[in-house]
């Protein structure tokens, strides 16, 4: 196919005409015979240039482009939207970054940042001439279903934003209590299979006794931390101990407290199995307050290493004192134990008076949490990747705060780490909001650059479908891998690897890269 | 005057990897113009062969920008990078070429600080070693 290439110049930024000699860049475009339309534009950014360089583009019959300017997120895509609508396939209109990698970093070196500029262009003409037109293409979403796995906090506010947008939301609550939510609540119930991509996944849910099979658009986990669980040495010498979130609740229930109670930031102080977590500064400082207004006749004590309380709540830490919560600081000398022959008393250095300190408690009470162990089956079924101590990991901040990997899969509130209930509900809110949006458009678009499978040369050893992140390599009828399209990101991971060669990323091919680096090696700079 | 010029490629991701650029760029940060930069979608494309190719062709050194290792965009990938360059060095010191030419870096794309310092130190590493083979360049 002959190529028929415009080369577009942007002097909008005033860093570069003055470092760089336009005409030399123009001599060199219009030498090469691809080349059929030069155009320099003031700005393109500019609707007045646009209209004109896709005119000219008209005109000349081109196919091809290569923009040289600022970079590519920040170029105004009402250019590549016009080449569009000219007919030019959106793959071949390349952005070459002349500011930010040519001029702004070499400005005492002008000689070579022209020579540069020069061979940036040539490769990126070579590199337009070897791509092929590609095309996106859509499917529809089958159901508008967003489920949310756990009713907590954070599953409730994500429902209701999810809601707004016009989801059909479905909570999945694991024990039998019902709460107040958009949509369906089953309760009982947990995911335990999933497959499928962003759009359409097919989920396998145990409901009661029953397993069904449900369709979804996208998935929020919202599964919360351990909330009930214990873990540690403290933990063990007083069986009869609670987690914070379990005192909370009994004290919301208008439950006079045992005794004298005892706050301690974590089951395990020597921090072996479980590390204090900034949230429970924060409940810790809110809980034991709310308790001594409640009940001002009960000797509230918190024992900690250290407390950091964030923002506003270190107003409640001085009205806490006032009140008269004791507050008692220790460190790694002198931890809190309880003898098992004197089980109703609790052993701490105080670290600000060094005394040693003999507090009898009636309840003690936990603030750290282990993370909640669903999390694993949870991870396991929709394949998203998990932090080393427990909780849902977050994908690239690129990608968003309550984002996972996978696109079409959201996590928020205490799956990702435990913090307090109004994080976790903002959290719930954000991800509850970005699946209605992503439900709201109605079909998934893909395509454009992905794998592609020779055939031929595979040999079936799994390297591809074991390296992928989102499933999109499967082994096929034929005991071939192949792509699931849809569920293909573009990211070229299994072609880099398979020993075969026999996957390659369209428009990414070796020959492409091994070729640019070759012609931007050639430049004498 | 070849001390003065001496030749690198570097395989750069589109997304944390090209952002840490453009910050540097703007922050007036400046650096060596002897960088050759090859845009690819993720440190997880780029396969051995891309890195061998581009010593072949000549260049002195070669390095990888990526994301973070946590934070990559396609989740994997920079470990996947990190693995090829891995295995690149072992190819090479078993060829008897200076493996210290090919290194891998990885940025945040709110890191201006870390484009610079990866070309600062691929250059002093192309100046100390000169071209493959210790020959004169052409």
């Amino acid at each position: 196919m002959k190529a028929a290439v415009q080369v577009v110049f942007c002097k909008c930024c005033t860093e570069v005409p003055p470092l760089l000699s336009m005409e030399k860049l123009t001599k060199q475009a219009t030498a090469t015979n691809l080349v059929v339309s030069v155009v320099t534009a003031d700005a393109v950014c500019d609707g007045k240039d646009v209209k004109r360089v896709v005119a000219e583009a008209k005109n000349k019959e081109v196919d091809r482009a290569v923009i040289l300017a600022c970079s590519k997120k920040d170029f105004n895509p009402a250019l590549l939207e016009a080449y569009k609508r000219a007919g030019i396939n959106e793959f071949l209109v390349d952005v070459v970054n002349l500011r930010e990698e040519a001029v702004l970093p070499h400005a005492s070196q002008p000689e070579r940042a022209q020579a540069k500029a020069e061979t940036m262009l040539k490769a990126a003409i070579d590199r337009v001439v070897t791509r092929s037109p590609l095309q996106r293409q859509s499917e529809d979403m089958k159901t508008k279903n967003v489920v949310i796995i756990g009713a907590g906090v954070a599953g409730r506010a994500a429902a209701e934003e999810a809601a707004k947008a016009g989801a059909h939301t479905v909570l999945l609550e694991k024990s039998g209590r019902s709460y107040k939510a958009p949509g369906v609540i089953l309760t009982n119930s947990q995911l335990i299979a999933a497959s499928g991509y962003g759009g359409n996944f097919q989920l396998k849910i145990k409901a009661g006794e029953k397993v069904e099979e449900l369709g979804a658009a996208a998935v929020i986990v919202a599964t919360g931390g351990g909330w009930t669980t214990l873990k540690g040495s403290l933990a063990k010498a007083v069986k009869e101990a609670l987690p914070l979130y379990k005192f909370h609740e009994q004290m919301q229930s208008g439950a006079a407290p045992k005794g004298p109670v005892v706050f301690i930031d974590t089951p395990d102080p020597a921090g072996k199995a479980l590390k204090v977590r900034d949230f429970t500064w924060d409940e810790t400082l809110e809980t034991a307050l709310e308790l001594k207004k409640k009940h001002p006749a009960v000797e509230v004590y918190v024992v900690f290493q250290e407390m950091r309380a964030m923002g506003l709540t270190e107003l409640a830490y001085k009205e806490a004192a006032e009140l008269g919560v004791r507050f008692v600081r220790y460190d790694r000398t002198g931890m809190p134990k309880v003898d098992q022959k004197n089980p109703g008393v609790v052993t701490v250095k105080d670290a600000s008076q060094d005394q040693l300190l003999n507090l009898r408690f009636g309840t003690m009470v936990f603030a750290s949490n282990p993370m909640n162990e669903d999390n694993k089956a949870i991870a396991d079924a929709l394949r998203i990747p998990m932090s080393t101590d427990g909780g849902i990991r977050r994908g690239s901040i690129q990608r968003g705060p309550v984002s996972t990997p996978r696109p079409g899969i959201f996590v928020c509130g205490s799956a990702l780490f435990p913090k307090t209930r109004d994080v976790a509900k903002e959290e719930g809110e954000a991800a509850g909001a970005l699946a209605g949006e992503f439900v709201k458009k109605g079909r998934i678009e893909y395509g454009g650059v992905v794998a592609q499978i020779t055939s031929e040369k595979c040999s079936a050893c799994l390297t591809c479908v074991r390296t992928c992140p989102y499933e999109a390599p499967f082994i096929g009828v034929a005991s071939k891998a192949e792509i699931r399209v849809q569920a293909c990101q573009g990211c070229g991971m299994c072609v880099g690897i398979c020993p075969s060669k026999a996957i390659e990323l369209l428009n990414f091919t070796d020959d492409i890269i091994g070729e640019e680096a070759r012609t931007l090696l050639g430049g004498d700079f | 005057m070849t001390e003065q010029k001496p030749k690198i490629v570097g395989f750069c991701c589109e997304r944390h990897g090209m952002d840490a650029v453009v910050l540097a760029a703007r922050s007036g940060k400046q650096s060596d113009a002897s960088v050759r930069l090859v845009q690819v979608p993720c440190t997880g494309r780029v396969d051995g062969l891309h890195i061998l190719k581009a010593l072949e062709d000549g260049a002195d050194a070669v390095f990888v920008l990526g994301c973070l290792e946590k934070n990559c965009y396609y989740d994997t990938g920079s470990i996947e990078g990190r693995k090829r360059v891995g295995y690149v060095k072992q190819m090479l010191s078993e060829a008897g070429i200076e493996k210290e030419r090919v290194e891998m870096f990885n940025a945040a794309s709110t890191n201006a600080w870390a484009f610079p310092e990866a070309v600062a130190k691929m250059v002093e590493v192309a100046r100390k070693l000169g071209p493959i083979g210790g020959g004169e360049r052409q």
